[in-house]
């Protein structure tokens, strides 16, 4: 049960992330964490929207710069790239993703490439006649 | 039960030449389901009698908390060589479960944090990265079923060839092709000499997802140039294999057999060929793996219930 709220919270996470980036994107020009706690009906505390704009920040999805007291933010990144950086991270993390994806590509050693182009050749020259 | 306790950990030796055979030589389906179906017999059978020798292991140590007629001379007479096999089956088995479970516990983790990146996105079948490193995967499960793939392959892929890719990757999906793959790597965990069948496996779904690509786009050779292009425009990834210390590679493989003509679609070989003979060989191992275990295990449970007074 506990697992179960805890999965749903961390997938929730993610959820949040994509909502305060795409709020973030509207705005013209840098934004406040008010800001865009106000853009999001303040369904979020304030301090939940400066958490998920510092995990935005380590993900390199914004940037921000010193406005008097506090940060101005601004997107570096739309939904599909801050899920690019996200996929590449779980995929680089795993050194055997090949038994639990099954992927279009495998890497290709370099005497195979020879013989990759040799074939491809062939194949294009028995088309053409 | 005597030696047929210690056979179905040498018996996935008669798997080796169908792993090699198969690929080449069988519909990439037959090749992945026999495959697979042989590996998780073999690995069944091979735990089983891991874990009886284990028993009987654990009961010659000092202390432990078996019984007292477990140790009777009778069981350790069952057991040949009871006192290395028995040792020596306390830390396999545990290496054995550890193994396993990590694996297990590795799958779901790289699915779950897989899906949580796309949790941003909107539902569709297919998630479209913007990434300069070329990649395709089939995610399947969560929510739904998806296919991830990166402008960079797109980029390098005509129109036709994109379709190949796609039919691709929902052949994987739709197939469940990471079951066997799934399958397959427990096995190899569960006994080191199942590993060449998990090689193979791993070749015969891309080979599967490949034939079924070809079927549905209507041409072999669009299938093959989408793989060859798309694998020699993500040269420059890291290649954790020995290059050329040996036969090709899967791609070049992959891209050869869908320029030749399409496998026939028989269900099983001849006997008397060499794939035929390899694969009725390698079916035999896993009927004798399976009765070896069964026997032993009977067995074992017969003399413990006769050792133990109640």
């Amino acid at each position: 049960m506990a697992e179960q709220e805890r999965r749903s919270r961390r997938r929730g996470q993610g959820e949040l992330e994509a909502q305060v980036l795409s709020a973030l994107r509207e705005a013209d020009g840098p934004a406040t964490a008010g800001w865009v706690q106000e853009r999001l009906d303040g369904d979020l505390a304030y301090t939940t929207v400066v958490t998920i704009l510092s995990r935005l920040l380590d993900k390199g999805a914004v940037t921000r710069e010193r406005a008097g007291r506090s940060f101005a933010w601004t997107p570096s990144s739309d939904e599909a790239g801050l899920a690019a950086r996200k996929m590449r991270k779980v995929l680089d993390g795993e050194s055997d993703r090949e038994a639990v994806l099954a992927s279009f590509l495998t890497a290709l050693p370099p005497g195979d490439e020879a013989l990759l182009r040799e074939l491809l050749r062939q194949a294009e020259a028995e088309r053409d006649t | 039960m005597g030696m047929f306790v210690l056979l179905p950990l040498v018996l996935p030796l008669t798997a080796w030449p169908v792993a090699r055979l198969a690929e080449q030589r069988l519909h990439p389906r037959t090749a992945t389901r026999l495959l697979t179906t042989v590996a998780a017999v073999m690995a069944l059978a091979s735990t089983l009698c891991l874990g009886l020798l284990m028993v009987v292991g654990t009961a010659q140590l000092p202390g432990n908390p078996l019984p007292d007629g477990w140790s009777d001379p009778e069981v350790r007479a069952a057991v040949p060589y009871d006192e290395i096999a028995g040792r020596l089956a306390i830390p396999g088995l545990l290496a054995v479960a550890v193994a396993c479970g990590r694996t297990l516990w590795r799958h779901r983790q790289v699915r779950r944090r897989a899906h949580r990146a796309l949790a941003g996105l909107p539902g569709t079948s297919v998630a479209v990265l913007p990434d300069e490193e070329p990649y395709a995967y089939a995610l399947p499960g969560g929510a739904r079923d998806r296919v991830v793939v990166t402008t960079a392959l797109l980029d390098c892929l005509g129109p036709a060839e994109r379709r190949a890719l796609f039919a691709h990757e929902r052949a994987h999906l739709a197939t469940r092709h990471h079951r066997y793959l799934l399958a397959v790597q427990l096995a190899a965990r569960a006994n080191p000499f199942l590993r060449p069948l998990r090689t193979a496996v791993s070749y015969t779904t891309e080979r599967w997802a490949d034939e079924d690509a070809a079927h549905a786009v209507g041409d072999r050779r669009t299938v093959a140039r989408a793989i060859g292009k798309a694998a020699l425009h993500s040269r420059g990834a890291p290649a954790p294999t020995l290059a050329g210390l040996a036969a090709p590679g899967p791609v070049p493989r992959r891209v050869a057999a869908l320029l030749g003509p399409a496998p026939a679609a028989r269900s099983w070989p001849s006997l008397f060929t060499a794939v035929g003979l390899a694969a009725w060989a390698a079916t035999a191992g896993a009927a004798i793996s399976a009765m070896s275990s069964a026997n032993s295990a009977v067995t074992m449970v017969l003399i413990l219930h006769a050792a133990t007074p109640l």
